[in-house]
């Protein structure tokens, strides 16, 4: 009860406090302020973790260890994404008051309870999330695609919605009737949530949106956005729909097919950016599979993957991102960058590794947890699909590195610095990926957690 | 002490020339690092060794070291091999700029290849596999400017990718099958078993480049001089043999070790045909690698673990000193054709170390292939096969030896004289030594049974120490002689290069008709193979092109773009909700 309390009045304080900060416009003291406050709910959701904290309030908050460790990835997140926006965009102001709203749908749709939360949770992170995309001005198709994206992905929530409060008679999440009108609701759930998922063939339009945005406004998309329709699909399918044993094997197809066009596709891209677009795709691919397995061992695996993916995906857009302002957009402008700024070419280089799966990263305990979960609830043929792909994937993360390492510097062989926070935001990632692939022991205990959790109500 | 330890120093070194931005001390620093690592290798003791990395639901995720008398030759082998080629670098990797890259991807290349030989669970044998494939890419592909060599890496790669998913698929069928990761562990259910144990053969096969995976490595040529000869003595195609010889009781459990005698047979005929009829240097020595480690599995495959352990440690020495001889003489006569790398004799080091790797390959008394053939060749009790072996050694030792009597002849160019002379003295001193242990190694023979059965492990009871017959010594020399007269008689220096015999191996009817029958009845079944391979080295790009081609064509037209995602949304909820009807999902 008070913890809820002390957790709402923080966040509270941090949206109107930008509110303030925003109309004196002193860009350096509002980050302070947003660094110091997303840290205290990052401190705040550990606590709670750490303490097993499982409490509802009001009857619509609900704080659980499922919540808790998303909020967890979208505070820490948020807080990355503040450092890359304070360097890469002019209005810092603005885009702070809107990552602020983004955040509060992010926190209310953790902490739901009932679809009619998940449903103004997910529509008060995508709005902002459209007008943060057209703070650059060169974004404008990025920010209508999103958008377009977005109202389909709504109203297909909405209808989804309708069908399954009249198969359940309740917007409650925790289910136990079965009609055949429910099945429709879920197959719509897939698709609307899937939509900001990136889940094949109803995200065509995310590789233009992520490689028209910003950077660091492609790291939120990416990074955030869709591990927030990844939280809702997993609360939803597995409080919901935990007996509709077709629904998940839906979702293996979805997650084999998802795979092997982010994979494929990833490998004819010259664009950096347009290339993590797809390959996020095919991390999506992954992060389905621990799903459709609906046991906690895979949930866990997915869990994991989805942290994981999620500060590796910051990270090398803060990476990206300065490659861009230094007007460096294809893989073969990358020649010779090891030699003209160290750190980039080893940031790149090593999230690039933590995509593949290189062991005492993060993505290799995400991964290997979602294979050995799926083997384990008898869907061995789903883990063999996974490895190809991520034997596959080798080809066009590879490639990037090795254009970093080897070739001559085509361009001036000035070298060139890099801003500190975007400095700072790449090194926490860094430490992150390899903390936690080093020693993740706590972090699975806290994803299965969540698992059991969310499988035992 | 840990025997993971061991890797620490390379990866210091990796770590270091990645921080420092020098181009000159990178060489000083990985060498060093495999000095450390060698000296390191005194502590380790016979044993099990668990590192537990996380635990998931009381079961333990981690790596095991397993040293055992097998996996410490292989460690011997590396630590012995790497340094010499590293000092090899030291005069023949001379561009600054490629310098780091090099030494990075060489260290972590034999820093994977000490992991894979310690190995004790799946984890870490994956692990350890899965960084040999994706290193050897790297190397195989080192000069991405030429078209050949970036083709050739793929070719590799493509080849190695079959292995690495066989071999998932079947860690993934013992791991469902027992529940545990460790390498002794064996399904008892005989479906599960014949599965893993086929899957894993075609790891094995790729790996090792074997029929009908055998392509690869003659194409991998492409790379560094030093890089061929480390993977092809210590590092990459020996992890598909050792696999196999550590691998071995699930195999035999499995009944399959017919196919791998089959198979290697098939590959030993196929690359000394090939070997006999290729020209260029490093390709010639390519197919007598091929061919060896079908010897290997062979006689592995016929119950001699022990003679194919012998013939595995004396096939590193003297295969990396051929590289490094066939490099030299690239090096000082800007040639790679046998009949065009003449004036050996200008320097009588390299004459000299060569001829010992060259003798040493075909087979002559004191020096270390021969008892490796007679290792092999004294295990088997079948005359055929005694006499399909004759002649084999044969051939090897006619194929082998035509390199000295063609590169023994006078050059008359005086660059090429001068760049003998001027051959760097790294180069030099690392061929020296070399073939040193080349001649050292064949004094193993005599202590190699009793060095193996010398502590207690899964293996111990399929050693046995080897033994010699009088008539095996008079076979095996008369083979190598009588290569050496047909080699001579076809190509010493009185002879023109269009002497009679010659002519008939090179462009006679028999032997062209003779490799090509070969060639063509067993290639056709390896062209199933090939089709698989051409589609995922060209299949994927072809399939990436196209969508991205349509998605770069839907993009110029933005509103098109949206309607076709609309159409493709509905079209894919419209099949979905078929699906959840279809399928009677209501329960």
């Amino acid at each position: 009860m008070i913890f809820v309390l002390v957790f709402l009045t923080v966040s509270a304080m941090l949206l109107i406090g930008n509110l303030a900060l925003g109309v004196l416009e002193k860009k350096s003291v509002q980050l302070a302020y947003n660094i110091l406050f997303l840290i205290i709910l990052a401190g705040l959701s550990l606590a709670g973790l750490a303490y097993g904290m499982e409490t509802t309030f009001l009857n619509v908050i609900s704080i659980n260890p499922f919540s808790l460790f998303f909020i967890l990835i979208f505070s820490m997140g948020m807080l990355l994404v503040n450092l890359l926006a304070y360097s890469y965009s002019d209005n810092y102001g603005d885009f702070a008051i809107l990552s602020v709203f983004a955040l509060a749908g992010m926190y209310m749709l953790s902490m739901s309870n009932s679809l009619i939360t998940i449903f103004i949770g997910l529509e008060l992170a995508s709005l902002p999330s459209v007008f943060i995309i057209l703070l650059s001005k060169k974004s404008v198709e990025a920010a209508a695609k999103f958008f377009i994206m977005a109202s389909i992905a709504i109203s297909l929530l909405s209808l989804a919605i309708v069908l399954f409060y009249g198969g359940s008679g309740s917007l409650s999440l925790t289910n136990t009737a079965h009609s055949e009108m429910l099945v429709f609701g879920a197959v719509l759930f897939i698709v609307s949530l899937g939509i900001d998922a990136s889940i094949f063939p109803f995200n065509l339009l995310i590789p233009d949106v992520y490689e028209g945005a910003p950077a660091y406004v492609t790291g939120m998309l990416g990074g955030l956005n869709k591990k927030l329709a990844f939280a809702a699909l997993i609360q939803i399918l597995i409080l919901a729909f935990i007996g509709y044993r077709s629904v998940f094997d839906l979702l293996a197809v979805f997650s084999v097919i998802t795979m092997f066009f982010g994979n494929i596709v990833a490998i004819m891209q010259k664009n950096l950016k347009r290339m993590l677009a797809y390959s996020s795709i095919s991390q999506a691919g992954y992060i389905l599979i621990g799903m459709a397995t609906a046991s906690a061992a895979g949930l866990m695996g997915s869990l994991f993957q989805i942290f994981a993916h999620a500060f590796a995906f910051i990270g090398i857009l803060g990476v990206v991102g300065w490659l861009e302002s230094k007007n460096i957009h294809t893989i073969e402008d990358l020649n010779g960058l090891s030699g003209r700024n160290r750190f980039a070419a080893l940031a790149m280089s090593f999230f690039m590794l933590a995509f593949i799966g290189l062991p005492f990263t993060t993505g290799f305990v995400g991964k290997f947890l979602i294979f050995l979960g799926a083997a384990s609830a008898g869907m061995a043929w789903l883990a063999i699909l996974g490895i190809i792909n991520s034997v596959i994937s080798v080809y066009y993360y590879s490639r990037p590195i090795m254009a970093a390492y080897t070739g001559e510097n085509r361009g001036v062989l000035k070298r060139i610095k890099m801003e500190k926070p975007v400095v700072a935001a790449i090194s926490i990632a860094i430490i992150i990926t390899v903390v936690f692939g080093v020693y993740p022991q706590p972090l699975i205990a806290v994803a299965h957690n969540a698992a059991v959790y969310l499988l035992r109500t | 002490m840990l025997p993971f330890l061991l890797v620490f120093p390379l990866l210091l070194a990796v770590a270091l020339i990645a921080l420092l931005r020098s181009s000159s001390l990178p060489r000083y620093l990985a060498l060093a690092a495999t000095i450390a690592s060698l000296l390191m290798l005194f502590f380790i003791h016979y044993g099990v060794y668990n590192v537990g990395w996380f635990s998931i639901g009381g079961a333990v995720v981690g790596f095991t070291a397993s040293i055992t008398p097998v996996s410490l030759l292989l460690l011997v082998i590396v630590l012995l091999i790497a340094p010499s080629i590293f000092l090899y670098s030291f005069g023949y990797m001379k561009k600054p700029s490629e310098q780091r890259r090099y030494y990075i991807e060489m260290l972590i290349f034999e820093a994977a290849m000490l992991v894979f030989a310690m190995s004790g669970n799946y984890i870490t044998l994956f692990l350890a596999w899965e960084f040999l494939s994706f290193m050897s890419y790297m190397l195989i592909g080192f000069y991405k400017e030429k078209a050949s060599a970036a083709r050739s890496a793929r070719k590799a790669i493509s080849t190695v990718l079959i292995g690495d998913i066989a071999i998932i698929a079947a860690i993934a069928v013992i791991w469902t099958a027992t529940g545990s990761f460790s390498i002794g562990s064996i399904p008892s259910n005989p479906a599960y078993l014949l599965a893993s144990a086929l899957l894993l053969c075609v790891a094995i096969l790729t790996k090792s480049a074997q029929f009908p995976f055998q392509e690869w490595l003659p194409d991998a040529m492409e790379g560094p001089t030093p890089v061929s000869a480390f993977l092809h003595s210590s590092t990459m195609v020996k992890a598909g043999v050792f696999a196999f010889i550590i691998l071995y009781p699930l195999f035999s459990a499995a009944h399959i070790l017919y196919l791998f005698m089959i198979i290697s047979a098939i590959t030993i005929v196929i690359s000394t045909l090939g070997a006999a009829k290729e020209m260029q240097i490093k390709r010639v020595i390519a197919y007598s690698t091929t061919q060896e480690l079908g010897l290997m599995i062979f006689a592995a495959s016929i119950g001699s673990i022990t003679a194919a352990l012998y013939f595995f440690l004396v096939q590193s020495f003297y295969k990396s000193l051929l590289f490094f001889s066939s490099g030299s003489v690239m090096e000082a006569t800007g040639e790679d054709s046998l009949d065009r790398t003449t004036g050996l004799k200008e320097n009588r080091i390299i004459y000299i170390t060569t001829i010992i790797g060259v003798l040493s390959l075909a087979g002559f008394l004191p020096f270390s292939g021969f008892f490796g053939n007679v290792g092999i060749g004294s295990s088997v009790s079948s005359f055929w096969v005694y006499l399909f072996l004759s002649v084999i050694g044969f051939s090897t030792s006619f194929f082998i030896i035509r390199w000295i009597m063609l590169a023994s002849k006078k050059t008359e160019n005086q660059k090429t004289k001068l760049a003998y002379r001027k051959m760097p003295k790294s180069m030099i001193v690392s061929m020296v030594f070399l073939s040193a242990l080349a001649l050292l190694s064949s004094a193993a023979f005599f202590y190699i049974g009793s060095f193996l059965s010398g502590s207690a492990y899964p293996l111990q009871g399929y050693i046995s120490a080897l033994g010699i017959r009088s008539y095996d010594i008079v076979i095996e020399t008369a083979l190598a002689l009588l290569g050496l007269f047909a080699s001579y008689y076809a190509f010493s220096h009185n002879k023109k290069i269009s002497g009679r015999l010659v002519h008939m191996i090179h462009n006679s009817d028999i032997f062209n008709a003779l490799y090509t029958y070969f060639a063509d009845v067993l290639l056709a079944i390896a062209s199933g193979v090939a089709i698989f391979d051409r589609f995922l080295s060209n299949g994927f790009e072809d399939i990436g092109r196209g969508i991205s081609l349509s998605g770069r064509g839907l993009r110029r037209f933005a509103v098109g773009d949206i309607n076709t995602y609309v159409f493709v949304l509905i079209a894919a909820i419209a099949a979905a909700l078929w699906y959840a009807y279809a399928l009677g999902v209501i329960k």
